[in-house]
């Protein structure tokens, strides 16, 4: 097993979103030869990572996704600040990280929808000195541009949200800085150990990445898409210092400051495969939503809206599949960026022949590998 | 004993029908689903582009739960909207069962009365079995029996509200009155007293989503309602004493002075 993590392997990975450029990335600076392949351009456009809030909300997931999701994530922010100091020594794209908390408020007719998330919260994550009642005054004092008529709310500290776009960029500058091989809108039809297919030619490696998100259904049946809709507005007007929930009885509705006056604002989350753009209806209750949290919105400019698929699993919890020659990654769901730095961790661990790792199934092929590749 | 009822000459064993949104993940949903002894499930279509089957993952996950199922049309503002939706669900999920719903009023979610009714006899004429939700009034219902419907469904309170039986006594007019019909109760249902009470008062069934998909544990809450169910039902067929204004001792006030016996 030792003799196997330190030799160097040659690694493809299939799909350069959010968890292909880290794994291509902590790769590269193990010493591996790495390509990535992905359908889209450099930017990650095409990614679910490039179009999400980037949200490091381990609380507020918790009350939809419960204790367990809580274990995985509650120290999302730390695990992010370490990765963000590594990739600055290998890329001088600045990423900025916001870890001001998150505010969650509620119109008063949705009073009870915000008692729930609390009850449900606290059910989920216990006692927790992060997560603080606030009164009118205790919004005022945190963001004080939202309207008076928000009298009750909630703080959680030990939540921010990261520059996702700028974390995109500064990984694939480091990926291609340390010298893996990028091979844009290039997209991968069917993975299997060992072997890549593109339209173009089966590409091999000692050991294949599969990090597709939902491409990877053809070879992944229970992977499923979650649509969700989402805007970008850009309000000169708006001073918003952390991300902003609204409770709403039928969607998680957050504004995510993100830099250069630029708020993203979703999402919408149905249970469709469609990646069709964004509906009027959705468009409508995202963008009342956004106004009745702050009036200077009215004049703001909807600079973009997509409609993407979150790829997810049966449980909503992502799964690391671990087999000779090829390991799996995918059902991160609305959770990528949150749970990043966990599953990050196991698939280097489970690719190191670690045991007991957090989201890891290892197949039956996989007790050979030593003997294989040793 | 058995006990069963029969929906459009299908027959049940639950007498309750649940809904498959908002739960934390389909798996969860499977194991509420489980749990609740349901027999029936709803399926919403409207939002999830059903005309390229953008749904199809989910509705694949819901299928091999092997009940039955009664698609809805929840989202729906018009008689066109549900019509044209209806068609496709059945199309989709290959039956002629459909939960008619035309919403009214968007931020309470209530029902058109009006609509529905001219919805459900539209349904009925293409040889559809509909199930329509619709208000707790009495000539609404009677409207809607006249047009074909087999099965009424009326409201507790608002869809998502868990209040309950706002108005049990408009609740408990409409079954005196529609003695033959299933009646179901359908949105309002919070808790599973709620659940008792609707069945007490001689409804047949409970149609909830919500309450089971938003509780805390929502496959403990399943639970819960099934066995609310099965008490609320031997209630109504126990028969319950009737209410009195005072209390009457159970055993013999003869022996008590009569300065003691007020």
């Amino acid at each position: 097993m030792a003799d196997f993590a330190s030799a160097p392997q040659s690694i493809g990975v299939a799909g350069g979103g959010l968890m292909g450029r880290l794994m291509a990335w902590q790769l590269l600076r193990r010493g591996h030869r790495v390509t990535v392949f992905d359908a889209g351009p450099a930017s990650g456009e095409q990614s679910a990572a490039f179009v999400a809030a980037a949200m490091l909300a381990p609380y507020s997931e918790a009350v939809t996704s419960g204790a367990e999701l809580f274990a995985m994530s509650r120290n999302a922010l730390a695990g992010w600040k370490a990765l963000l100091q590594q990739l600055g020594e290998n890329s001088a794209h600045p990423v900025q990280l916001n870890d001001a908390g998150s505010v969650v408020v509620a119109h008063e007719l949705d009073r009870a929808n915000l008692s729930h998330f609390s009850r449900k919260l606290r059910a989920a994550v216990g006692d927790d000195g992060n997560v603080q009642s606030l009164d009118r005054a205790g919004i005022e004092a945190l963001e004080p541009e939202l309207p008076h008529s928000f009298r009750q709310g909630l703080w959680l500290a030990g939540e921010g949200c990261l520059d996702n776009r700028a974390l995109l960029v500064a990984l694939h500058d480091a990926i291609v800085a340390g010298g893996g091989v990028w091979q844009p809108n290039c997209p991968v039809q069917s993975v299997v150990a060992g072997e890549i297919q593109t339209a173009q030619a089966i590409e091999k490696f000692d050991w294949v990445l599969d990090c597709r998100g939902l491409g990877s259904k053809p070879d992944w049946p229970e992977v499923r898409g979650v649509r969700g809709e989402i805007l970008w507005v850009e309000a000169p007007e708006v001073k918003l210092s952390r991300p902003v929930r609204l409770m709403h009885p039928r969607y998680h509705l957050y504004i995510t400051p993100k830099p250069g006056n630029l708020y993203v604002v979703g999402a919408t989350e149905i249970e469709s495969e469609s990646q069709t753009p964004v509906t009027v209806r959705s468009e409508l209750e995202l963008l009342s939503a956004l106004y009745s949290v702050h009036s200077g919105f009215a004049e703001a400019h909807i600079v973009n809206s997509f409609a993407r698929c979150r790829p997810a699993l049966t449980n909503n919890l992502p799964q690391i599949r671990v087999r000779d020659g090829l390991i799996q990654i995918n059902g991160l769901y609305r959770h990528g960026y949150l749970l990043a730095p966990t599953v990050l961790e196991s698939a280097l661990g489970a690719f190191e022949g670690q045991q007991e790792l957090a989201f890891v199934t290892e197949l039956a092929s996989f007790a050979c590998r030593a003997g294989s590749h040793g | 004993m058995s006990d069963t009822w029969t929906l459009y000459g299908a027959t049940f064993n639950s007498r309750l029908l649940i809904g498959s949104a908002l739960y934390p993940s389909p798996q969860v949903m499977s194991d509420a689903i489980a749990a609740s002894g349901a027999e029936i499930i709803t399926v919403g279509l409207r939002r999830q582009s059903p005309e390229e089957a953008g749904g199809q993952s989910l509705w694949t996950h819901i299928q091999k739960l092997n009940k039955t199922l009664l698609p809805n049309t929840a989202g729906c503002h018009s008689v066109k909207e549900a019509v044209t939706l209806a068609q496709m669900s059945r199309e989709m999920f290959e039956t002629d069962w459909i939960k008619l719903e035309v919403i009214g009023d968007d931020y309470n979610l209530q029902p058109d009365p009006i609509a529905t009714v001219e919805a459900a006899e539209k349904l009925t004429g293409l040889g559809f079995k509909v199930f329509p939700y619709c208000t707790d009034d009495l000539v609404i219902c009677q409207r809607l029996r006249d047009v074909g419907c087999e099965v009424l469904m009326p409201w507790g309170s608002p869809i998502g509200t868990g209040r309950g039986l706002m108005n049990p006594y408009n609740l408990q007019t409409i079954r005196e009155r529609i003695p033959d019909m299933p009646l179901i109760v359908d949105a309002g249902i919070g808790k599973p007293s709620h659940a008792v009470m609707a069945l007490e008062l001689g409804y047949d069934g409970i149609l909830l989503n919500t309450a089971v998909a938003q509780a805390n544990e929502p496959v403990r809450m399943a639970e819960a309602f099934r066995h609310a169910l099965l008490a609320g039902r031997s209630a109504c067929l126990a028969g319950a004493m009737p209410e009195r204004q005072t209390a009457s001792p159970s055993t013999p006030t003869l022996g008590m002075p009569f300065w003691h016996q007020s």
